[in-house]
């Protein structure tokens, strides 16, 4: 059938690319596995995947998100097996772009790819995906951009927290194309051999209706129908170790767009009370037993805000591993407001998982902000400090622990460095 | 009818409504019970028509004669017109009505294959929503603008405009929500005593949302006529909260450091900051100080005997 579409050699480069990518030890400690002399790398336990990474909390293997702001919000990275929802913005621009990341993030790596989507054809989504920033010409322009930015305050040696200069700071420059993980210029397009190169299947919803009257279609039939694709996905390509084959191991990307929006056929974004509130609960369900029992990691853009029922969220959010909503401030009274002057949006981590694990790994900080700058995506910390007895005025303190905060283009704020109160 | 403006301010404006149609996709009319939008509707359909565009019409809410009243007969000859109004139900068994009731009409307008650019108006889409569900209209209207961007003959896409008509007090939230996230352009009638407006929300496809108000008024032949602003000037006053308010006013402690103030305060060795000169005195053991005596005072029950007060235990 013409709906599902395959291209890509696929075993050749991306053999070139692993190859790269597997020399990407986290510590300088290495496991003694077990030597048999010159047998494959299958006989081994600990099995190095191209672009992936184990955790350094629980050993869990990570892939990452194509942001690696977000890899450090959400612990290092997103967990194989998991899902991660994200809640759209109201015009679908930055939620895109995020969906986006992950899948360029993956050619890049050589995972395979799965995208499925009702409004835009798959192969158009691949042919805008973000070019990667592997140059080292790149990270001059980056370092411009940085220091730009940057305040001369800010350069200004700290007399009395010294202990903190010598904290480490969070990593926000590209690196090379065999570290986890990548930056990418949102300005450019990913080279077509690349795209080419990389293997991916397609699944474009309105392909399949058209073979079918509408008519008969139940509501969870897109869901149905997406399901099989990606089981049988799994299943032929050896995802789920039930092949046993002699090649390298890999990673399947599944990425879907706009899960429960009236296109795929379910009515939770139209009505309150519908008939089939269940089918978007079921297919949740049934996707990350499909992706626990398989090397696989899924990334699913969701309209919340257009879902009537309140409940249906929370049993979604429930379902869901890790789930991060975007809020843009594009057409909101927030836009105007000069704390969020800076940032195009807030970033809201609702859940991070634990997985064999009894803690959260949560930060402390639950401001954050992202903006698009010209060529970067990046997230920050806003923090906001009212005073007492100021009615509302609100400062923001700057620079104290070299962490990031808004603080950038406020004159007013320029030498607020202490407070200090004269009586 | 007010006189329009300038010519210059007149072919910008222009221009501004000529985006609307120039977007291609979706266009939604929102109207109310105030702002009716059936007369934009037609109005932007005779600009269609103009343009030397085909023009397709669903005409579900008023009969075909009521809808063509007031085109002259250039345009009305341009007008395909498809009636659900006169039959819907098929009852009277005549075979004129359309195959399939308002989902087999709207399919049907899917498949066409003519080339040129086409119109498609639907009046309205409030009663196909509430004729057929919410989900299969959305994917129909999904399929008709899918059908502009990959035309059937391999042709370059030729934009294909779908104007819907809807009624907004007569839905909730959730169609209403669903029906704009389709939309490539909302055109949302409101206006002031006398004075019609259009908020016009354009989505450009990977691109900011644009949204502007147009003053506009309709002649009675349905061209469309462009204002620069209300007849009534009533500016709405400045919002106190987006006025820059500045924080550092008004504060109970000193922001603002003075030079010699500065000066001072650079030059303060702080208790935990490990100088040098604290490194030296450290080292070298002052002159006043000799070595470390201590002196002590003993009390009654000091017990100052030598001896180990263990060995008294019988063990």
């Amino acid at each position: 059938m013409a709906a599902v579409a395959t291209c890509g050699t696929g075993a050749g480069s991306t053999g070139s690319i692993a190859a790269a990518a597997s020399k990407n030890n986290v510590t300088s400690f290495q496991r003694k596995g077990p030597r048999a002399s010159g047998t494959d790398s299958g006989c081994s336990r600990l099995v190095s995947i191209a672009g992936t990474r184990p955790s350094v909390r629980n050993g869990q293997l990570l892939v990452s998100t194509g942001l690696p702001a977000l890899d450090q919000l959400l612990g290092g990275g997103l967990a194989v097996g998991t899902v991660l929802l994200i809640e759209e913005d109201k015009y679908n621009i930055y939620s895109s772009l995020v969906f986006k990341y992950f899948l360029a993030e993956g050619i890049i790596n050589g995972h395979t790819l799965l995208v499925a989507s009702v409004k835009e054809d798959p192969a158009d989504i691949l042919q805008e995906l973000p070019a990667p920033l592997l140059d080292d010409n790149c990270k001059k322009d980056f370092d411009e951009d940085v220091c730009n930015d940057k305040t001369p305050d800010s350069n200004i040696k700290m007399k009395i927290a010294w202990r903190y200069q010598l904290l480490p700071k969070m990593e926000s420059g590209p690196v090379s194309s065999s570290r986890f993980g990548h930056y990418y210029d949102a300005s450019k397009r990913m080279p077509q051999e690349l795209i080419e190169a990389s293997k991916w299947h397609g699944f474009f919803f309105p392909e399949k209706l058209s073979s079918t009257n509408i008519e008969s279609c139940s509501l969870t039939h897109g869901y149905r129908k997406l399901l099989q694709f990606i089981q049988n996905v799994i299943y032929e390509e050896g995802f789920d170790g039930s092949s046993p084959q002699k090649k390298q191991k890999n990673i399947l990307r599944i990425g879907i767009q706009s899960l429960g929006s009236p296109l795929w056929g379910d009515d939770i974004c139209c009505t309150e009370n519908c008939d089939n509130s269940h089918s978007l609960t079921k297919f949740l369900y049934v996707l990350r037993g499909l992706l626990r029992t398989s090397l696989s990691a899924c990334i699913i853009t969701m309209p919340t805000h257009l879902i009537q029922n309140k409940a249906v969220i929370a049993r979604v959010t429930n379902l869901s591993d890790t789930v991060v909503g975007l809020e843009s401030f594009i057409g909101s009274e927030r836009e105007t407001n000069p704390l969020y002057k800076d940032y195009h949006g807030l970033i809201h981590i609702r859940q991070i998982p634990r997985l064999n694990n009894l803690i959260y790994d949560v930060s402390d900080v639950k401001d954050l902000a992202f903006k698009l700058k010209r060529k970067l995506f990046t997230i920050e910390y806003i923090t906001k400090l009212t005073s007492y007895g100021t009615q509302g005025q609100k400062y923001l303190l700057s620079g104290h622990l070299q962490r990031k905060f808004a603080m950038n283009k406020n004159h007013c704020f320029r030498r607020l460095r202490t407070l200090r109160k004269i009586h | 009818v007010t006189p329009s403006e300038g010519a210059g301010g007149g072919t910008r404006r222009e221009l501004e409504m000529e985006s609307v149609l120039a977007l291609g996709g979706l266009v939604l009319l929102r109207d109310s019970v105030e702002w009716e939008g059936r007369t934009l509707l037609k109005a932007l359909i005779k600009k269609s028509a103009l343009c030397g565009e085909q023009v397709h019409i669903l005409g579900c809410e008023v009969s075909e004669d009521e809808f063509r009243e007031g085109f002259d007969s250039s345009i009305n000859s341009r007008l395909i017109y498809h009636d659900l109004f006169r039959d819907p139900l098929n009852w009277s068994q005549t075979g004129e009505t359309l195959p399939g009731g308002p989902l087999g009409a709207l399919q049907a307008m899917c498949r066409r294959t003519h080339p040129g650019p086409v119109t498609i108006a639907l009046d309205s889409l409030s009663w196909l929503l509430l004729h057929i569900p919410c989900t299969s209209l959305c994917q129909a209207l999904g399929a008709l603008s899918r059908q502009h961007a990959h035309p059937g003959g391999g042709s370059p896409a030729e934009p294909l405009r779908v104007l819907g008509l809807l009624h907004e007090e007569l839905h909730g939230p959730g169609p209403l929500g669903a029906l704009s996230s389709l939309a490539q352009t909302e055109v949302t009638l409101s206006g002031t005593v006398g004075q019609a407006s259009a908020h016009i929300l354009s989505r450009r496809p990977r691109q900011r949302p644009a949204h502007q108000t147009q003053w506009f008024s309709i002649l009675p032949d349905f061209s469309l006529d462009l204002q620069g602003g209300p007849p009534l000037e009533s500016q709405p006053h400045a919002d106190p909260h987006t006025a820059s308010v500045d924080p550092t006013a008004h504060v109970t402690f000193n922001l603002h450091l003075s030079k010699k103030e500065r000066e001072a305060k650079d030059s303060l060795t702080l208790p935990f900051q490990f100088s040098s000169e604290k490194q030296q005195a450290l080292l070298r053991p002052g002159p006043g100080q000799a070595t470390g005596r201590i002196f002590y005072e003993p009390d009654a029950y000091d017990d100052l005997d030598q001896e180990d007060p263990d060995d008294d235990l019988d063990v």
